[in-house]
């Protein structure tokens, strides 16, 4: 009897290899030829897109923002030749940690094609390799590193517009328009806070203004009056934080208490938003921010905007500024996606190399945030930031003040 | 957020510390050449300190005295949450020889009772304006009410992270309620993530009691704000200080304590009640908790479920520096710590994000030279 199970366990075993021998269904050339193969769906699967985002924590608004704006598109996006899109948003607390755990997840799922995002700069340098290697391409509407272009990556592109813009842009507006003399700088030690702050620091000397402090304080605390006492000591007109909401909100609190209330808090993007209004009330009057390019008003937008508060009850924009990026992302996305798809024997098939070519070879795709097309580094906006001032309870643009 | 790796790290940092075993005669050869280099190292490193302090306050000055007042505040407010945190790290030590490192959540916990106090306050309607609501019109006893459901909350988890937790371990090696008190804390963060969210917060204070404004001094042409939370939670700290030490010192309870600290059987023999004396040790140290997590809440303003995890270790930092285990070392620690990181910084020139490097560097010094602490730990007779 021993005997013969062992027999039986043999046969099994040899039978399991032959059968990996045996022809497999036949794909079509165009996925043979693809280095990276391709996705397939069977009837009634659904092509995803991907996005990691902040969902939690102190800079949540940003993910809850930009995944909502990208759910509108991919409900706009329609199908493509009769499969239905989904959009799969998770939480990468915009962490470097949190960004490699969402992309070793979007990689494992078969059915992700492309991704939005990442959001946050730190997170989207950590998951860049781990697509690359999947062959999955990125649309990010928000990561503005510089350096994420210049990695040499086949997959990251983003819409939108780099530090690079935004960095010497507000640094020109500090000196010239504002007319500040004396620039303190303070930062949170990430990729793109302490980026920002480089580069802003950088140009504004070479304006001709002074950088008298340039401080980096630790993310994730409560109390910064000891940092911003100390930045005191050198009377600066204007402090310029490189970071995010969460710890910008407190810092434009603490600077009313610390003997910086006549200087002029001046954010960045990452600093803008709804939450900014409601964590610094009256300490917030006044405070600047450089926010993504002026998006311009088109019917489309008004369309995407009733939409937005329709389906979630505050007005597109408000939340954070890149509403509209989330959309053009995920909406661009899609209609790539489109164009390199194929149906074959009932299944529909995208080649996935295909698809990171024809992403990075956008050509004047029309937005709601503006007209995108890409370069050979990926990167597919070139505009200049706009500036945002807080007035009575809101922000509004600093040129109509 | 950016908290998870830190938290891991510091977490699985305290358990090596814990835990670290060093084999019995590799520890008596090393023993001689340690005595002779730890005080050296430790030399070099002060001398070093010295030698800034010297050169930023007396050669460069690059501060003025407004600036340098308005360090020391900021480090007097700190330094008193930290002491109230400190305290219950303390107490609990005294008597059962246990780092409860809960503690920093039990505070967390507290936070959130004042928080929602607060929040339901500030929604009910007084009057007949509309605008005016009770936390407003009544705002002394809103606060009142914000303490005691704050203590409340945060005294009845010390009881039942004691009870549920603790209790059942006593006769164990020491490093098991060790692990089940790291283990207590992951689980209150991540219980109170589920139920309230992780969205950070916004404490809604009182109008008397708004954030930012304050007392103003002129000093060097100046205006140095003194925060009301400031003073409020400096003072609070205080007299909760004093009541703990009179508690421990003057009343049955404290006696008590003193005679479980002491010796546990031979109390029993006497009559005290062992399990309700750690029980009401627990008690006391939550309510201080949650007493620094509302005044924390008040004066910072944001809270989530990780509020109580960095002053937590701070606060265990006061205490050993203290001397742990000693109730005014605890005082004293906190109050060290707390003037240490936000005038540290600046008297030696160095950037603030080293802060606690600065905090944790002054600890092993006074370790090395000290190692029972700055005010020793008490002999058995007198501890507490």
């Amino acid at each position: 009897m021993k005997k013969f199970m062992k027999v039986v366990f043999v046969l099994s075993i040899a039978a399991f290899l032959f059968a990996g021998c045996a022809p497999k269904a036949t794909l079509p050339a165009a996925c043979t030829s693809d280095a990276a193969g391709c996705a397939v769906f069977t009837s009634g699967q659904t092509v995803k897109i991907g996005m990691g985002a902040p969902m939690t924590g102190g800079n949540a608004s940003y993910g809850i923002d930009i995944s909502q704006g990208a759910t509108i598109a991919i409900a706009d996006a329609g199908d493509v030749k009769g499969w239905k899109f989904a959009l799969d948003a998770e939480d990468d607390q915009g962490a470097a940690e949190g960004g490699a755990a969402v992309a070793n997840k979007f990689v494992s799922d078969p059915a992700i094609v492309a991704v939005a995002g990442h959001i946050f700069s730190g997170a989207t340098a950590a998951a860049v390799p781990i697509y690359e290697k999947a062959g999955i391409p990125m649309l990010s509407p928000s990561a503005t590193n510089p350096v994420l272009t210049t990695t040499g990556s086949k997959v990251f592109n983003r819409i939108a517009f780099s530090d690079l813009m935004q960095g010497p842009g507000a640094a020109d507006y500090l000196y010239t328009t504002l007319k500040v003399k004396n620039l303190a700088l303070l930062h949170d030690g990430t990729d793109y806070g302490k980026g920002l702050a480089d580069i802003v620091s950088k140009q504004f000397a070479k304006d001709g203004g002074t950088v008298v402090d340039e401080e980096a304080i630790t993310p994730g605390e409560t109390d910064y009056t000891a940092v911003l006492s100390s930045v005191a000591s050198k009377s600066p007109d204007a402090l310029y934080f490189g970071g995010y909401t969460a710890e910008g909100a407190i810092i434009a609190n603490e600077m009313k208490q610390t003997g910086l209330e006549k200087a002029i808090f001046f954010g960045d993007d990452g600093t803008y938003g709804a939450d900014f209004l409601t964590r610094t009330g009256s300490n917030g009057e006044g405070a600047y921010a450089s926010i993504a390019p002026v998006s311009p008003d088109s019917p489309a937008k008004d369309k995407f905007n009733a939409a937005y508060k329709a389906q979630f009850g505050k007005e597109a924009g408000s939340l954070s500024p890149y509403t509209w990026a989330g959309y053009d992302s995920a909406a661009a996305l899609a209609s790539v996606i489109k164009s390199v798809a194929f149906v074959d024997g009932g299944k529909l098939y995208i080649p996935r190399t295909a698809l990171i070519t024809a992403v990075r070879n956008l050509k004047g795709y029309v937005g709601l945030s503006g007209t995108f097309t890409c370069q050979s580094n990926g990167e597919c906006n070139t505009g200049s930031p706009q500036f945002v001032i807080v007035k009575s309870g809101a922000w509004v643009p600093a040129d109509k003040q | 957020m950016h908290h998870s790796p830190t938290k891991s790290i510091a977490r699985k940092a305290v358990i090596a510390i814990m835990t670290a075993d060093i084999p019995h005669d590799l520890k008596k050869k090393g023993n001689q050449l340690l005595k002779l280099i730890r005080p050296l190292l430790g030399g070099i490193v002060g001398l070093f300190l010295i030698y800034r302090l010297y050169v930023i306050l007396i050669v460069e000055h690059p501060y003025g005295p407004d600036t340098w007042t308005r360090l020391l505040i900021a480090g007097l407010i700190l330094g008193g949450v930290y002491s109230l945190i400190a305290i219950g790290y303390t107490l609990v030590y005294g008597i059962l020889f246990m780092i409860n490192f809960a503690h920093g959540d039990v505070m967390m916990l507290g936070a959130f009772g004042g928080y929602f106090v607060f929040e339901a306050l500030n929604a009910l309607k007084v009057g007949i304006d509309a605008k005016s609501n009770f936390l407003n019109v009544y705002p002394y006893y809103s606060i009142i009410i914000a303490f005691i459901v704050g203590m409340t909350v945060a005294a009845l988890t010390g009881y039942f992270l004691e009870k549920i937790a603790y209790r059942p371990l006593r006769k164990a090696p020491r490093l098991v309620p060790l692990i089940s008190a790291i283990g207590a804390s992951i689980f209150l963060e991540n219980a109170v993530e589920l139920l309230f969210s992780p969205q950070l917060r916004n404490y809604t204070n009182p109008d008397i009691l708004h954030r930012g404004s304050g007392w103003t001094i002129v000093i060097n042409h100046s205006n140095v704000i003194v925060p009301y939370t400031g003073v409020f939670s400096f003072l609070l700290s205080a007299i909760l200080l004093v009541i703990v030490y009179t508690i421990v010192r003057k009343t049955r309870l404290g006696r008590a304590m003193r005679a479980v600290a002491l010796d546990k059987k031979t109390a029993a023999l006497m009559g005290v009640d062992v399990d309700s004396t750690i029980s009401q040790t627990f008690i006391l140290s939550g309510a201080l908790a949650g007493a620094a997590g509302v005044m924390f809440g008040i004066h910072n303003g944001l809270i989530y479920y990780y509020t109580g995890f960095i002053p937590g270790i701070k606060a265990f930092t006061a205490a050993v520096l203290g001397g742990i285990g000693n109730l005014p070392g605890a005082m004293l620690g906190g109050m060290f710590l707390g003037i240490v990181e936000s005038v540290g910084p600046a008297a030696l020139g160095i950037d603030f994000q080293l802060k606690d490097v600065l905090a944790f560097v002054i600890l092993i010094l006074v370790l090395i030279f000290k190692p029972s602490g700055l005010l020793g730990e008490s002999l058995a007779e007198e501890k507490l």
